[in-house]
């Protein structure tokens, strides 16, 4: 293969490649969607069994699942935990605004 | 509170810790070195009583933070913390071996000067350039700078000099702006207790350069750091600029010892800038000189390609060759302090 066959096959993977993390990108806002909702959810079930919002324990315990998972994957752990608590946050927000 | 754990704890362990910590409502910072891992608890420490954090697996000691700042100080980390600016094309680091020198107009005037002074400097070895886009003048009537116009400006020099860029933002209005076009952003020394603008800045993705404010404390200045990284940013370089004094001979009166008292308070680097600090452009080299012996990561120097004719702080810039003088003598500093200037890229210099 010539060179410049080479970096126009190189150049049509790189617009592929954009396309695949467009489409993880969009599955990703999705699942936080899905994940708003279910907050939302177990936030009226706590209303309704006279339970708070707020559960750090439970924050806590999904904090180290997912670094669990993370490790596993091979993935930096830290980043993956900042990332978490922003979700965490976002899901008892939604809560509390039911 | 901070926790170090034993050598060779397991992940695991770490993990299991972090989560007893995390479960009462506190959040925690690790920081990993070769041989020993510091967790720092974050949040009110009185939620940490009922917990029997010196029987947990892997801890080796549990020792409480007295001092009122908790990630910028020096127990929080393990190693001191270097901080990265820049993207691919333009890097500088602060608190490594080498020392930084960012070099530059009081406030951007034209861009026929910024385009002399950056090629000046970078040829005199700088690796940062500076520049003021907003500028907080004592007097209403005086220059404001050229805002936006200076920040495009800023970002096209940075583009074609491979300089990485630090200017001033002083509102919370300013900071997306500031951020789109500069590497490191500034705190100036009148905004260092300005917290919603520190706030701010935690959440931005750009390293921060947190000026010491005229009449603040080494605690008020490390309270200020605090409050960028409680935010979420943990890239701040604290910068000595001198202090008010009854001394009227200078502008103000650099305080070199709180150069090795942060260093010894925080893991943070530390620079100065000796051009506010004297006011006098005389002044400028012996007080650089003196700041890289007392153990500074480098300095900021404002550099004008006519001083007289400067439209902001003219007195306290140095002309070009003023400066190559200086970086030329700060050669022999470093060494002796242990320190080195960065290399100067071959490719910066064909440029020229």
């Amino acid at each position: 293969m010539s060179e410049s066959a080479k970096s126009n096959e190189a150049v049509a993977e790189l617009a592929r490649c954009r396309d695949e993390i467009e489409r993880v990108d969009r599955e990703i806002v999705r699942l936080l969607a899905d994940r708003v909702a279910l907050g939302q959810r177990t936030g009226a079930l706590k209303r309704d069994a006279g339970l708070p919002i707020l559960d750090p324990t439970r924050e806590a315990a999904v904090i180290r699942r997912v670094t669990t998972v993370a490790r596993e994957a091979g993935l930096p752990t830290e980043p993956v935990r900042e990332i978490f608590w922003q979700i965490v946050g976002m899901s008892r927000r939604a809560q509390e605004r039911e | 509170m901070i926790i170090i754990t034993r050598p060779f704890v397991t992940d695991a362990e770490i993990d299991h810790i972090r989560e007893r910590i995390e479960s009462v409502g506190m959040r925690t910072h690790l920081s990993r070195g070769e041989h020993r891992t510091i967790i720092g608890c974050i949040g009110d420490e009185s939620l940490l009583d009922e917990l029997p954090l010196r029987s947990m697996p892997g801890v080796e000691s549990v020792t409480p933070v007295l001092k009122p700042y908790k990630l910028a100080s020096r127990e929080f980390a393990v190693d001191r913390t270097v901080v990265r600016v820049g993207g691919r094309t333009a890097q500088a680091t602060f608190g490594g071996e080498a020392l930084t020198v960012i070099a530059g107009p009081c406030s951007v005037e034209s861009r026929a000067m910024l385009d002399a002074t950056a090629a000046a400097v970078r040829d005199a070895g700088a690796t940062m350039l500076r520049g003021g886009a907003f500028k907080p003048r004592t007097s209403p009537y005086a220059f404001q700078g050229m805002g936006v116009e200076a920040l495009k400006m800023l970002a096209a020099v940075r583009a074609e000099t491979g300089l990485p860029v630090v200017t001033e933002v002083m509102d919370t209005r300013q900071v997306d702006v500031v951020a789109e076009h500069a590497d490191m952003l500034q705190v100036g020394a009148r905004n260092m207790q300005n917290f919603p603008l520190l706030a701010e800045l935690g959440r931005v993705r750009r390293p921060i350069l947190l000026k010491r404010g005229l009449s603040a404390t080494i605690k008020e200045l490390l309270m200020a750091a605090e409050y960028i990284m409680a935010n979420g940013n943990h890239d701040v370089v604290l910068c000595e600029r001198g202090i008010r004094t009854f001394e009227t001979a200078t502008r103000n009166t650099l305080d070199v010892a709180a150069i090795p008292v942060l260093k010894r308070e925080s893991h943070l680097p530390v620079i100065v800038d000796p051009s506010h600090a004297g006011g006098d452009a005389d002044l400028v080299a012996p007080l650089a000189f003196a700041a890289i012996a007392a153990g500074a990561d480098g300095l900021i120097i404002e550099v004008h390609p006519d001083p007289e004719r400067a439209l902001s702080d003219g007195d306290q810039s140095l002309a070009p060759p003023a400066f190559v003088q200086l970086m030329t003598q700060l050669t022999a500093f470093a060494a002796a302090a242990g320190r080195r200037l960065p290399e100067v890229p071959a490719t910066t210099r064909a440029v020229a």
